[in-house]
């Protein structure tokens, strides 16, 4: 139990640094919101497609909740652990009773926190402002939401984990950040895109976890979850058994 | 006198270049040991292979005979290290930063009362990166002592302090090291390592160049001042004084 001895305290502290950042506040809780307001908008309550079960806003939920989780696993996180290693503060932890691992730990927890709080404020107006409701299996969507989570968290820590600077981890990121954001189908809807994009962009983890919480929240039978769920966790046991494996804390 | 730090046979490389070779110390409770050294002598490699955070290549250490790196956790709750450049998060606060220490030990000093202590009380508030280098200074120093450690490490302690500063800084050393404190220090000032270190050791290319104290240091060289018999030992100014009444000129 000592080993996590602080966590309260480090978490509540790092959380109010990292709102005073303002970054994560835009990009994982204001920017998600913006999307669905303008797809709420534009679409209302518009069935996806003529004849379809569900409105154009439900078909879309998984995809704008994944956007806080892009913002935290390519962009925040990643960013994070490169400025705590270039700022040496990994290295001040090492020569205390806790280890660098216990702030990551806290990062990590932070970075999920933005990504749950925006999840519910997305459910909070769209089910109120938009008439949204689950489609599908809850428990199913949030599995998929953890899963996607997971994977994402997880290829931030190797950027961060791997970058030499911070000046390479922020170019990493942006490379990582703004294609899945723009293509995976986060903001822009998968559907409306050319065919020829959609196989290209279909290969992104974020576009496999997109996947796989739409079906699940519109209730899509479960074998078309069998793909993305699969990439997915390749992806965050890869990814994880990488960022540990080559971790450089200095 | 109990022992608090030995170190014995202790090598590093990087690259299969040598940066410390054969180091062996032994600084006792409630002594101030100097460890000296012209930039590039090897003196940080020395301090972190000593605390554990760099693997030394060989080479035992025993801090309250603990090894630093089997039982890194236990021996920092006793062990106090001051970082010779600040680091810390950019936007966080003199108060968070001390938070963020103290929650780390079992049984953690009143960081307001030592802030009090460094002159640093009524700066609670202010961001850390807001500070000057010299309170930044002092309050590094004051994370270092948040453990109530019964060692601390402090590295270039007074680098950036003006003359009142660092007075300041010695007279609460001075009175820590009376409540039983062991301390371990480097410094680029002679007149500091003779106000405050009980011995030194002198490092020349990661090697013992002496070991004792101030007033030995100078016996064993042909200068006058401790200041000169540094340099002659560290090999920056390897010819010595020009003639025997020298009466310690400052380069």
């Amino acid at each position: 139990m000592s080993r996590f001895k602080g966590f309260g305290t480090l978490f509540g502290i790092e959380l109010k640094l990292n709102v005073r950042d303002m970054n994560m506040v835009v990009f994982a809780i204001a920017m998600p919101l913006v999307v669905l307001a303008v797809l709420g908008i534009v679409y209302d309550t518009d069935p996806a497609f003529e004849g379809a079960g569900y409105s154009f806003v439900e078909q879309s939920f998984g995809a704008v909740a994944s956007i806080a989780i892009c913002a935290a696993g390519a962009m925040g996180l990643p960013l994070a652990v490169a400025d705590y290693r270039e700022r040496k503060v990994f290295k001040r932890m090492k020569a205390t009773p806790a280890s660098p691992a216990l702030i990551l730990g806290v990062s990590l927890a932070i970075y999920a926190l933005y990504a749950a709080v925006s999840l519910a404020l997305l459910w909070a107006v769209a089910t109120l402002a938009f008439g949204v409701q689950m489609r599908g299996s809850w428990p199913a969507f949030l599995g998929g939401w953890l899963l996607t989570l997971a994977g994402m968290l997880s290829i931030g820590l190797v950027v961060g984990g791997l970058a030499r600077t911070s000046k390479q981890a922020s170019i990493i990121a942006s490379i990582l950040y703004f294609p899945m954001l723009v293509f995976s189908g986060a903001t822009l809807p998968f559907e409306i895109m050319p065919p020829a994009v959609q196989q290209v962009a279909g290969v992104m983890p974020l576009s496999q976890g997109i996947q796989l919480m739409k079906s699940a929240f519109l209730g899509a039978p479960p074998d078309v979850a069998a793909v993305p769920l699969a990439v997915l966790a390749a992806v965050a046991v890869a990814c994880t058994a990488v960022a540990v494996r080559f971790f450089r804390w200095e | 006198m109990d022992e608090v730090i030995r170190a014995k046979g202790l090598s590093k490389s990087y690259g299969g270049r040598p940066v410390v070779r054969d180091l062996g110390l032994c600084v006792g409770a409630g002594e101030v040991f100097g460890l000296l050294g012209a930039n590039g002598a090897g003196k940080t490699t020395s301090v972190e292979c000593l605390l554990g955070v760099r693997k030394p290549d060989a080479g035992t250490v025993r801090i309250l005979g603990m090894d630093p790196q089997r039982e890194r956790r236990r021996l920092f709750q006793r062990v106090g290290v001051q970082f010779q450049e600040g680091s810390h998060q950019a936007e966080i606060r003199v108060d968070e930063l001390c938070r963020e220490t103290a929650c780390l030990y079992g049984r953690p000093a009143d960081w307001r009362a030592l802030l009090a202590r460094f002159g640093l009380e009524g700066r609670e508030r202010a961001q850390v990166k807001q500070l000057s280098g010299g309170q930044r200074q002092r309050l590094f120093i004051v994370l270092a002592l948040t453990g109530r450690p019964q060692v601390v490490f402090l590295d270039e302690l007074t680098t950036g302090l003006d003359v009142k500063a660092r007075r300041d800084v010695w007279r609460t050393l001075e009175e820590l090291k009376h409540d039983g404190l062991t301390i371990f220090l480097t410094s680029h000032f002679m007149d500091e390592v003779e106000a405050l270190c009980d011995r030194v050791l002198i490092l020349r290319d990661g090697r013992e160049a002496f070991s004792g104290t101030v007033g030995q240091a100078v016996d064993a060289s042909p200068c006058s001042t401790f200041e000169d018999a540094y340099l002659w030992f560290s090999g920056e100014e390897p010819e010595g004084p020009d003639g025997d009444e020298e009466k310690g000129n400052v380069r």
